[in-house]
């Protein structure tokens, strides 16, 4: 019968199971007993080293070094009020605060808890000779992040912190542990999923007194992958220090790759702060300080970007036949719309100019001019094409896409239909128009190169798999709307009197549109957009100081200086 | 509600033994619970009491349907199910990296608990309506088929442990139908040769959890560190054990997912090997008396469901111990009437509901 069999299936299984726990719970049963009793096993994280990031050339911008931390066994360890004085007196603590640390940092049982950390190197090795004295006080080693140049590549790299309740409810399953570190801004964050490699652990039988005994079982972290980046650190400190102590961002980009090749934004920090306990004092004048040390003003904040923004509204007017190359518009120191009067930055005019002129001298009334014939819809659709408005998708984490306004937008924004005097702001870039020196960039780098379209990156490989530069897109703007612009940046730098006269170079052909943007307040923001060689670009090069005064002053001086560096390190 | 006449008395031992395991679960759930700092152990014990009482509510209810109309019911269950399986795939909360759960108004719910239910009525439905060509291939494939499309629903989500489940079920059901044996060996061992293949779809986290079977010590602080802590509270267990509330393991936090897939190891630490043969020969007589159940009844879907369920328990039962033991890897199955958790327990009683349902009309025709 079918039934017998199945009884006496069920009948072999179970003495096959009773047999198995007669083998654990009696014939091993002394063994386990042993293990179960309270000094006999440790379980021992083995943290993952995190993947190294370098520049360019091989210079380490993030990397890893030995930290030593005292810690105890609790299970292990004799509390007692004299061993704890002796132990305090070691590390130089206070006696009475041992106790309550050992509680507070309990983390399961028969892992090392911790009562200090990052030791100096000679305080570790004696603790460690003397640790037969001690059961269960161990130190334990491991690897901790460094920023060898610490301010300077901050906002590149970001920095790192311990993983909090939240993030690990969600990252367990990706193997994160309490206690792992994340990244938290810049590439740390971006690429933290590359850079954190694999934590270990082992379980080890220890005596009495806590010498191993044998190793149970163990699992070898596995070390993050390295990054190496666009970055080439050099130029990045001598643009650092151009900018002194001013507010602002500079962005290099290769034109012909979108290999960032620096990117600086002031003011900056330095990310070891973040991991040594003893700068914490820092961290937190980091974290409220009122002129945020902490944002990237280069892809994170967003501004009236002035003048460069002409470019848009030439592009928008010669591309829709509104005028032409040619074609010769008069300023006469100021512009009449309906009864008021509106005056150009020259108060004396700039008389007949061409596009060409017109970019050159950056006259307002040429550009409110054109901007009306070119019209809102038709600036905005350029400027989108141009990228404006979105984020250009640079390997970094908080960029925002700025505001590229349009009828649409002001409609749903402001509830409020567009103004031709909205046009004319925005044909001069002003009005509601907000930029990030990253989207200048690779606006202007679309100009440089007669269309073609980059995504801005800063990895150029990851864990030996090179991250090959893609152009993305080619814009459909006719070469000759192009090469008319380009002709204007060109006179802007290098005719006498163009706006731009103080980026030139001796011995480069350097081309670039500078921008002066009224805030509201009597201060202005200064810009300036370029690239170089004029015809056929290698780098495009963006200055921006907040409050800076007028484009053509400081950011012109900034940007000659980058591209005599740029020549000198080789890229032109 | 119909009553009808032929209600004769049933085996109490089906009723008695399962009330048996739980209450001696109850006292381990309590040990193994009040250790955890966040919820004191009453809360977990009071949950499991009011779970019993829904699971007796629904014994109730089934003893009084006739399982004939159940049998006749099966394909909706099954589509319900299907659906429901559906359901988890899309949207499904996750907890532990896998899609168990369904959240419905606060409670979860997991389908593929009930799913072994579906699969017992639907296997007794369709092999009991092609009784007459049960020596054919095309009956043990169609059988065959209702279990694969189940077990492949489960297993994507992933829940390689209620998966496995499911072939126990077709074995002991195809065995009480005398399928021939050739078609069933045959088939084990085309699944034998093709797990290299199983071996390519599984998750790593279930590729870890067979290495770590073969080697525990291989990932001390992960899987492999519940499996070398549920082996040294079992085996220091002894032949007596440490007593109620004295397991050191256990109370010390060792052991995570002790009140639920992990229970035994508390059973095996506290009252030792004694207790665990305690345990198991409760257990085993109850498999007995539940197949003797099998043995007695005439009808053919009886005999079938009947079978069904005892596949589904003996299986439970013994992979849950032998995982705790460390002689098997480690799948996500409770100890039926003992774990704590919601859905196996009723699911546990509504199996046992089935049997008595079957023990009690089993007229002769």
């Amino acid at each position: 019968m079918k039934i017998t069999f199945l009884k006496r299936t069920v009948l072999l299984f179970v003495c096959m199971l009773i047999a198995c726990l007669f083998y654990l719970q009696i014939v091993q049963g002394e063994y386990y007993l042993k293990m179960s009793q309270k000094n006999r096993i440790r379980v021992i994280p083995l943290r993952a080293p995190r993947g190294n990031i370098y520049d360019r050339h091989m210079e380490l911008l993030a990397g890893n070094r030995l930290a030593f931390d005292c810690a105890v066994i609790p299970q292990e360890f004799d509390d007692s009020i004299e061993v704890l004085n002796k132990v305090a007196l070691m590390l130089d603590m206070p006696g009475g605060s041992l106790k309550s640390k050992i509680e507070e940092n309990a983390l399961a049982p028969f892992a090392p808890t911790t009562l200090k950390r990052d030791l100096d190197k000679e305080l570790a090795i004696s603790i460690s000779e003397r640790s037969l004295d001690f059961p269960g006080l161990l130190i334990q080693t491991y690897p901790v992040r460094y920023y060898p140049h610490g301010s300077s590549s901050s906002h590149i790299t970001g920095y790192i912190g311990l993983i909090n309740e939240e993030e690990l409810s969600i990252l367990k399953r990706y193997g994160y542990m309490i206690k792992d570190y994340v990244g938290r801004t810049g590439l740390e964050l971006f690429y933290d999923d590359y850079l954190k490699g694999e934590s270990g652990g082992m379980q080890v039988e220890v005596d009495s007194r806590g010498r191993e005994l044998e190793v149970m079982g163990i699992r070898e972290p596995s070390k993050g992958m390295d990054i190496t980046t666009t970055l080439d650190i050099r130029l990045q400190e001598y643009i650092d220090s151009l900018l002194g102590s001013h507010k602002g961002a500079a962005i290099v980009m290769l034109s012909q790759s979108g290999d960032i090749l620096a990117m600086s934004s002031k003011p900056d920090y330095d990310p070891n702060a973040f991991l040594s306990p003893a700068k914490f004092g820092e961290v937190k004048k980091l974290l409220t300080g009122r002129d945020c040390p902490l944002i990237n003003r280069a892809i994170s904040a967003s501004y009236p970007p002035g003048s460069v923004f002409k470019i848009v509204t030439a592009t928008a007017a010669l591309e829709l036949g509104r005028i032409t190359e040619d074609e010769l518009l008069d300023c006469g120191g100021y512009y009449v719309v309906g009864n008021r009067r509106f005056h150009c930055w020259k108060k004396s005019g700039h008389g007949l100019q061409t596009i060409r002129e017109g970019i050159k001298n950056s006259c307002n009334v040429f550009f409110w001019q054109t901007g009306l014939k070119a019209g809102v819809d038709a600036i905005s659709d350029f400027g989108a094409r141009y990228g404006l408005g979105r984020k250009s998708s640079v390997d970094l984490p908080y960029e925002t896409e700025g505001v590229l306004p349009g009828r649409g937008w002001k409609r749903r924004t402001k509830g409020e239909s567009w103004y031709p005097g909205d046009t004319m702001n925005l044909s001069i870039g002003q009005g509601y128009l907000l930029l990030t020196p990253m989207q200048v960039t690779c606006m202007y780098n679309a100009l440089a190169t007669e269309g073609k379209v980059f995504t801005p990156h800063i990895a150029r490989s990851i864990g030996g798999v090179d991250v090959f530069p893609q152009q993305t897109d080619m814009l459909k703007i006719s070469a000759r709307t192009f090469r008319a612009i380009k002709d204007g940046t060109k006179r802007a730098v290098q005719d006498a009197g163009g706006t731009s006269s103080k980026a030139d170079a001796e011995g480069l052909d350097i081309a670039g549109k500078t921008g002066t943007a009224e805030t509201g307040t009597d201060r202005t923001h200064a810009w300036f957009a370029g690239y170089s060689p004029a015809d056929d670009p290698l780098v495009t090069v963006t200055v921006f100081l907040e409050y800076g005064g007028k484009g053509g002053g400081l950011p012109c001086e900034i940007a000659s200086k980058i591209f005599i560096k740029l020549e000198e390190l080789g890229y032109l | 509600m119909h009553s009808l006449n032929y209600k004769k008395r049933f085996d109490p031992l089906l009723i008695i033994l399962p009330l048996l395991i739980f209450f001696i679960g109850l006292v381990f759930l309590y040990s193994a619970s009040s250790g955890i700092k966040t919820i004191k152990g009453i809360d977990y014990t009071l949950r499991q009491l009011i779970w019993l009482t829904i699971g007796l509510a629904v014994v109730l209810i089934v003893v009084n349907i006739d399982f004939r109309r159940l049998v006749d019911l099966s394909y909706i269950f099954y589509a319900l199910v299907t659906i429901a399986l559906f359901i988890v795939l899309m949207t499904g909360g996750s907890r532990m990296g896998a899609k168990r759960w369904l959240d419905i108004g606060g409670f979860t719910f997991q389908p593929s608990e009930f799913a072994k239910l579906a699969l017992i009525l639907g296997l007794s439905f369709y092999l009991g309506n092609n009784r007459y060509s049960i020596r054919g291939f095309r009956t043990f494939f169609g059988a065959a088929f209702i279990t694969l499309f189940l077990f492949i629903l489960i297993f994507k989500e992933p829940d390689l442990g209620s998966a496995l489940a499911l072939f126990p079920i077709l074995f002991a059901v195809l065995a009480a139908a005398a399928v021939p044996f050739k078609y069933i060996f045959g088939s084990v061992f085309l699944g034998l040769a093709a797990s290299p293949l199983f071996w390519n779809i599984m998750k790593d986290y279930q590729k870890r959890r067979l290495l770590v079977f073969l080697n525990p010590n291989m990932d001390p602080l992960g899987a492999g560190y519940t499996v070398i802590q549920s082996k040294i509270a079992i085996g220091s267990g002894g032949l007596l054990g440490k007593g109620w509330m004295g397991g050191t393991q256990s109370q010390l936090n060792f052991l995570p997912e002790r009140h639920t897939d992990f229970i035994f190891s508390v059973v095996g630490e506290e009252w030792g090997f004694l207790g665990c043969l305690l345990v198991i020969l409760l257990y085993t007589l109850l498999l007995l008396r539940i197949l003797a159940v099998a043995e007695k009844t005439n009808d053919v879907y009886g005999k079938l469901i009947v079978a069904g369920v005892a596949g589904m328990l003996a299986f439970q039962m013994i992979v849950n111990i032998a995982m705790t033991a460390g002689f098997m890897p480690v799948v996500g199955l409770p100890l039926p009437f003992i774990s704590y958790g919601g859905s196996s327990l009723i699911m546990s009683m509504a199996a046992i509901a089935l049997v008595i349902n079957v023990d009690m009309r089993k007229t002769v025709f």
